[in-house]
């Protein structure tokens, strides 16, 4: 392979995401700014003296132009400073906020992620060996329900069945992996569930479809007929090719991950991001909306990166 | 898992020994807790947000969820919403509306310290201080004088006669709970994050937009109390998750409850529900400078035209009373209970009305209201129902909650939805809203009548003329129907079948009530 190839793809690459990133960042900025609503209004009370107002916009930079708020925050994003919370926790800086919270989505993330490959696997596996037979159909419907239920709702559901009428798990709140690793599992399986069976259930139709179109290629009947025994075809021939789509829908899904996890941590109560996020937008804390928003959007790019990485060992035809 | 390798697994005699054992465990009396031990979970629902615990600046009702457990005002209200001594031991009112506290003897701060005149003195004086504006000034701003003779005894003298002031120096939603002077001088900004006053728990831990940790304050000048050792207060953002995190046993108490979900709530035996009309009112604001409720006639047409029993239906489950003023009937002495036709649902008189107004069927008119919660959904009833009834085109505007306000305060609306609650004394539901001078009088309502009448109740200080004085005020201004009041809505708490202890005030007081709290079981 050519070295200086891959080092200038790697520039390329860096260059792409950092003016992803800057784009990303302006539309996240000028989007807020853009919404109604006042932080000092939110912060003071609705029923705040003008100058007590006047004087929290200033202490804020609210009252400079837009485009100068925009260098002065930009400028010390670069710097990893996110300026101070305004509203939800005055005055503590917003990176302090954000490095208490990534953990816990980081977590209930990876736990929603581990849970919809491990449900998505042997789904979408089954329904493909037994196509058209009992197991198929079970795998099928269930892949149609939970496209169709909301998170939101399934949420509810799970809480009532798992935590109210049969309470295996915590109904609300969340114990920290640091804390108890098997409260954190615990605390952590119903939210997780609740974000993990929609994308289960994309992951598993995508991987049926796959396994299927791959099954019936030449090069697997060869094999066959080569004499290798069913398992061997199956994991060297036919999973591994099927898994290129697979990956590369559950690298899109991610997006969808962090948009479920917005929803669930506020109905379980999780301190993540995401509950940051929306309180952060109710209570028009700019510097936190931001900050949490340019968070996401790393996330989400970095994901890409390491989705095409994937598919490159999956596929060494790609890494050319 | 505690169980070592190699170790073998319980047998199956084990199991049923040791489950009969559980059982029989089960059917014996439960165990009374060791108390300073206990821990109690009491959930702040429908808010996530605490941004300062020192009375001087708090602004928001969980703020003041908290400030009521941490500190005390010199008086607290009863179960009959009369303010009594709470950090003073007595008061006097003098004919000139001049105050006197005797403060309790060794009462002490958070920090060991002893509470004086001089903290006292402090507390109210940093409300007044300009250079650090507080939202509270209003409270205190009738006190011209303030005189500490003795470590014990405060005055507190008025220019003239201002009778909510006693009401105002209660530990509710006022900010005028005494700090102490060391403390907060030492580190002015830091206070709201490191509170310290006389209350029966202090601070522990704060976790913003999480949980705050409460332990006892065991000082606490009412011997005996607090019962309980800690005080866990997770913030629930979801007044849905409060109930889902009650029911499951992950709180003992809420702070709210949605109102949908109240009236199943209270068919359940593992629960208690608290409910009571609460101290707060809801009306449509109306601009009577601008077209179409400029003129007295439409503006009583609309009134007549729709079914306030509707909306406590529809918008409260029920769990509300209709109004015909603006004073609510947990404000008993003032409370004027007799029917008001012109707020009940007729649509023949409201057509009369309608035919005497400068204006007609086909009208149309903005209700400005905002997304949040339920004020949208009571905009809609209304226009539905006025739109009914009188044939008019009423339209619901939903706008950003601060915009909606800035609007009505510089008068760019036509009607508005819109309430106040938590608030204690009467003069602040008239007042403050329909005498020309009223800082929320957006509806630009003007009556001489009333001015004088309003003004004459501040200043009377025997409770009982007062209260008629008000009640007056509600049948006068009621004719000329510058706001259309709807209702007044319960307030509701949530406990674990376990926790007694807590007397629920109309306020949606929550925190004054940790010092009593006990669990059973």
């Amino acid at each position: 392979m050519d070295v200086r190839a891959l080092t200038q793809g790697g520039v390329r690459r860096a260059l792409v995401l950092a003016a992803t990133l800057i784009a990303g960042a302006l539309a996240v900025f000028f989007a807020m700014k853009a919404a109604p609503g006042d932080p000092a209004l939110t912060a003071l009370g609705e029923n705040a003296r003008p100058d007590l107002v006047a004087a929290f916009r200033h202490a804020h930079h609210l009252d400079l132009p837009v485009s100068a708020q925009f260098a002065l925050w930009i400028g010390g994003a670069a710097r990893g400073d996110f300026g101070q919370s305004l509203t939800l926790a005055g005055g503590v800086p917003v990176a302090s906020l954000i490095a208490t919270r990534l953990p816990v989505t980081a977590f209930i993330g990876a736990y929603a992620l581990v849970l919809a490959v491990a449900l998505s696997l042997v789904i979408g596996t089954v329904s493909a060996l037994q196509r058209g037979r009992l197991a198929d159909t079970i795998g099928t419907s269930f892949a149609v329900l939970g496209v169709s239920m909301p998170d939101f709702w399934l949420g509810y559901v799970l809480i009532f069945f798992l935590a109210l009428n049969f309470p295996v798990f915590p109904s609300y709140g969340f114990v920290s992996p640091t804390a108890s690793l098997r409260g954190a599992l615990l605390s952590g399986f119903l939210p997780a569930l609740a974000i993990a069976a929609p994308m289960a259930a994309v992951f598993a139709r995508t991987l049926r479809a796959a396994l299927l179109e791959v099954l019936h290629r030449e090069y697997v009947t060869v094999a066959r007929s080569l004499g290798f025994g069913p398992r061997f075809v199956f994991f060297h021939y036919v999973m591994r090719n099927a898994l290129i789509p697979y990956v590369t829908v559950l690298g899109l899904q991610v997006r969808y991950l962090l948009g479920g996890v917005v929803v669930i941590e506020r109905i379980f109560g999780i301190p993540g991001m995401g509950s940051l996020m929306v309180d952060g937008a109710f209570g028009r804390d700019y510097p936190v909306v931001q900050a949490c928003a340019l968070t996401f959007l790393a996330i989400v790019l970095l994901t890409n990166l390491l989705v095409d990485a994937l598919c490159a060992r999956l596929d060494p035809r790609r890494a050319a | 898992m505690d169980t070592q390798q190699g170790q073998r697994g319980p047998t199956r005699r084990e199991v049923f020994r040791a489950g009969t054992a559980i059982a029989a465990s089960s059917l014996l009396p439960p165990p009374a807790l060791a108390a300073a031990d206990a821990t109690i979970r009491a959930g702040i629902t429908g808010y996530d947000v605490v941004n300062t615990l020192d009375p001087a600046y708090a602004a928001l009702i969980p703020e003041y969820y908290l400030i009521w457990a941490v500190y005390n005002a010199l008086l607290k209200f009863n179960a009959d919403m009369q303010p009594v001594p709470d950090l003073a031991e007595s008061f006097k009112v003098a004919e000139n509306g001049g105050l006197e506290f005797k403060l309790r003897q060794g009462v002490k701060f958070h920090d060991g310290s002893t509470m004086t005149s001089d903290d006292v003195k402090f507390s109210f004086e940093r409300l007044l201080d300009d250079k650090a504006p507080s939202p509270n000034k209003s409270k205190v701003s009738a006190i011209s004088a303030i005189d500490t003779p003795d470590p014990l005894t405060v005055r507190l003298q008025t220019k003239e006669p201002f009778a909510p002031l006693l009401t105002f120096l209660a530990n509710a939603r006022t900010g005028t709970q005494v700090v102490p002077r060391k403390v907060v001088q030492a580190d002015p900004t830091g206070f709201g994050r490191k509170p310290c006053g006389t209350g029966a728990y202090m601070l522990k831990t704060w976790n913003p937009n999480q949980a705050l940790r409460f332990a006892a304050h065991t000082e606490y000048f009412v011997p005996g109390l607090p019962t309980i050792g800690t005080v866990d207060v997770p913030l629930i953002a979801e007044e849905t998750s409060g109930v889902t995190a009650l029911l499951g046993h992950q709180v003992d108490l809420t702070s709210t409850a949605p109102f949908a979900d109240v009236p199943e709530l209270a068919k359940r035996q593992d629960i208690k529900v608290l409910r009571q009309a609460g101290l707060n009112t809801r009306f449509i604001s109306l601009n009577n400078r601008k077209p179409p409720f400029d003129d007295v006639h439409f503006r009583r047409a609309v009134s007549l035209a729709f079914d306030r029993n509707v909306l406590i239906r529809v918008v409260l489950f029920g769990e509300g009373v209709a109004t015909s003023g603006l004073i609510p009937p947990s404000l008993k002495a003032s409370y004027d209970p007799t029917p008001k036709p012109l707020t009940i649902y007729n649509a023949q008189r409201a057509k009369e009305e309608l035919a005497k107004s400068k204006y007609q069927a086909g009208t149309a008119a903005t209700m400005l209201t905002w997304g949040a919660g339920w004020w949208k959904r009571i905009a809609e009833v209304i226009a539905a129902q006025v739109n009914q009834t009188l044939g008019t085109q009423f339209t619901v505007e939903v706008n950003e909650a601060n915009t909606v306000f800035s609007r009505l305060k510089s008068g760019d609306y036509q009607c508005s939805v819109w309430g106040w609650l938590g608030m204690i004394d009467p003069d602040e539901y008239s007042y403050d809203i329909l005498h020309s001078q009223g800082w929320r009088n957006f509806a630009y309502y003007s009556n001489p009548k009333l001015d004088e009448l309003l003004v004459a109740a501040r200043r009377e200080l025997d409770a009982a003329k007062r209260g008629q004085m008000y009640r007056e005020s509600e049948a006068l201004w009621i004719q000329d129907m510058p706001i259309l009041p709807c209702f007044c809505s319960n307030v509701h708490n949530l406990l674990a079948r376990n926790v007694s202890g807590f007397t629920q005030l109309p306020y949606s007081n929550f925190g004054d009530q940790f010092a009593t709290l006990t669990l059973s079981g």
